[in-house]
């Protein structure tokens, strides 16, 4: 009798819970994409510069182009599955990625709990780091978004959103782990491993005054970056020189961001810091400060950003103008000159090689051949189009 | 100056007209328990709240341009570049849309729980209207 009254409870409380996922059967298509080029000018012609290594002085479109598609299905009114598939270019070539793969449970109004393959809540913009039409610019600032190389983790997350009368405010917990995915250094791919991946956040979104987003993530980093060079120390021309190993070292990431849009006046600002145990390297530190203003479907903007790292430093301004042809589709343009300081590569790519001389040159001050550290610096423009669907 | 007058007035009633041609009317079902705010109405309709249904317009049009703007102070730009954040993020989903104002009144008037816009003209007995916006 009583489990009869309790199923009869828990029928009334099913019944009485309002629609808030898809329905059952209901399925929901969407896209995106990012036609664009660029092109690194200025002193180092022919040099790399990029999260990945693929800007440079010829005219490329797989640096910004990216393409995905997604796909939500309600398998009951408060469980869905999404599925999100993305192609873009990595090294010179185009792969397709599966960015988003997971369960959702819509529990109550205001918890959603997720598992399978989801974003790493890293950035502000991690989440929607490929949907260009989610950010003013075609590059997203390079000091702050090379920090982390890892899109995507195997795992569960909590997302729990309380409505507030000036807006809202979501937590976010996630947990879970990326193998073997590829990092980008000294322009080569290694292997890397996330283990015990713990992020946080909380973001406050308010009808007035912006959204402020703090978020932390953690994990146990394992990786062997090494490189082939001629090691004319030893006389070995095909030496090849460990770079950084690390073994389950603890990475730890935080990042501190601030939106603001009211329809006229617009500003994307963030600040993140990055350490890993026993790299025998201090935090790196980054931030950019964005400010625009829309003129009817025009939106010019202004970005500085920088990047500290262990004494050596990249500084950035960018100048953009933005054009909305389309309630969902942006025509960008932007030029951004980008310099370091303190004989820094920044977001620029060093092969082994070069590592490896400018090494030997600043231990023997030169006596030994090598070739010092320099400075380097570019003049970046990117033209491009960003839509959603 | 009589003349001026007489345009001021013949402007000010015009405006007058026009308002109240556009008014809108945010509505609940007649039973409904629930009256929200209009910051709760923002909430809902940006999909943070999810304690009522928000009936949604599918096309664009000046009912629904003029209740976005004066609830969330977004346009369609903007509602859209919003909407891609949720959707791309898996935070959330579009609510569910119906084609015109009777469609709204319809499944508002059906469910109890459910919240929708219309234009001022098209409400009946079978909601009540929470606030309208001019």
């Amino acid at each position: 009798m009583t489990a009869l009254r309790v199923a009869g409870l828990a029928a009334i409380c099913l019944a009485a819970t309002p629609a808030f996922a898809l329905e059952q059967g209901e399925h929901r298509f969407n896209g995106f994409g990012t036609v664009g080029v660029t092109h690194l000018g200025g002193e180092d012609d022919g040099r790399s510069y990029g999260i990945n290594g693929q800007t440079n002085d010829s005219w490329r479109g797989d640096q910004l182009s990216k393409f995905g598609a997604q796909l939500s299905y309600g398998l009951t009114d408060s469980v869905g599955v999404t599925v999100q598939a993305t192609a873009k270019a990595q090294q010179d070539e185009w792969k397709a990625n599966l960015e988003w793969a997971y369960l959702s449970w819509q529990t109550t109004d205001q918890l959603m709990l997720r598992a399978g393959r989801l974003r790493s809540p890293v950035y502000m913009y991690s989440e929607s780091l490929d949907v260009g039409y989610s950010y003013p610019w075609l590059r997203l600032p390079d000091e702050v978004y090379s920090q982390v190389q890892v899109t995507n983790y195997e795992g569960l997350d909590a997302v729990y959103t309380v409505p507030l009368s000036y807006g809202s405010v979501t937590f976010q917990l996630a947990g879970g782990q990326a193998k073997n995915r590829d990092y980008y250094a000294y322009d080569d791919q290694f292997d890397i491993d996330y283990d015990k991946l713990f992020g946080a956040s909380v973001s406050l979104a308010t009808n007035q005054f912006g959204t402020l987003r703090i978020g932390y993530v953690e994990a146990d980093i394992t990786t062997d970056i090494n490189g082939t060079v001629n090691n004319y120390l030893t006389g070995n021309p095909n030496d090849n020189l460990s770079l950084l190993v690390l073994d389950k070292e603890k990475g730890k990431f935080t990042s501190i961001g601030y939106q603001y849009d009211n329809g006229t006046w617009v500003s994307n600002n963030e600040w993140t810091s990055r350490m890993i145990e026993n790299d025998g390297l201090e935090a790196i530190d980054s931030f950019y400060l964005m400010g625009g203003r829309r003129f009817g479907d025009f939106l010019p903007h202004v970005t500085y950003a920088r990047l500290d790292d262990n004494g050596g430093r990249q500084s950035s301004w960018t100048l953009g103008l933005n054009y909305q042809a389309a309630p969902t589709v942006v025509i960008k343009g932007e030029y951004k000159r980008v310099d370091t300081q303190n004989g820094y590569d920044g977001v620029f790519t060093r092969n082994a090689q070069e590592v490896f001389d400018n090494e030997v040159h600043s231990r023997f001050g030169g006596a030994l051949g090598g070739a010092p550290a320099r400075n380097y610096d570019g003049d970046i423009v990117s033209v491009g189009v960003d839509f959603v669907f | 100056m009589k003349a001026f007058l007489r345009i001021l007035t013949a402007a000010a009633l015009l405006g007058a007209a026009s308002l109240a041609q556009a008014e809108v009317a945010v509505i609940v079902n007649s039973a409904a328990a629930k009256t929200p705010s209009q910051s709760d109405v923002a909430n809902i309709f940006l999909g943070k709240d999810k304690s009522m249904k928000g009936v949604d317009q599918a096309g664009w049009n000046p009912v629904k341009e003029a209740f976005y703007a004066a609830v969330t102070s977004k346009n369609e730009s903007q509602l859209k570049s919003y909407w891609s954040g949720l959707i791309f993020t898996g935070k959330g989903q579009p609510l569910s849309s119906v084609a015109d104002d009777a469609a709204v009144v319809a499944k508002v008037g059906a469910e109890a729980d459910a919240i929708g816009y219309v234009d001022s003209a098209a409400v009946n007995g079978s909601v009540k209207v929470l606030f309208t916006l001019p």
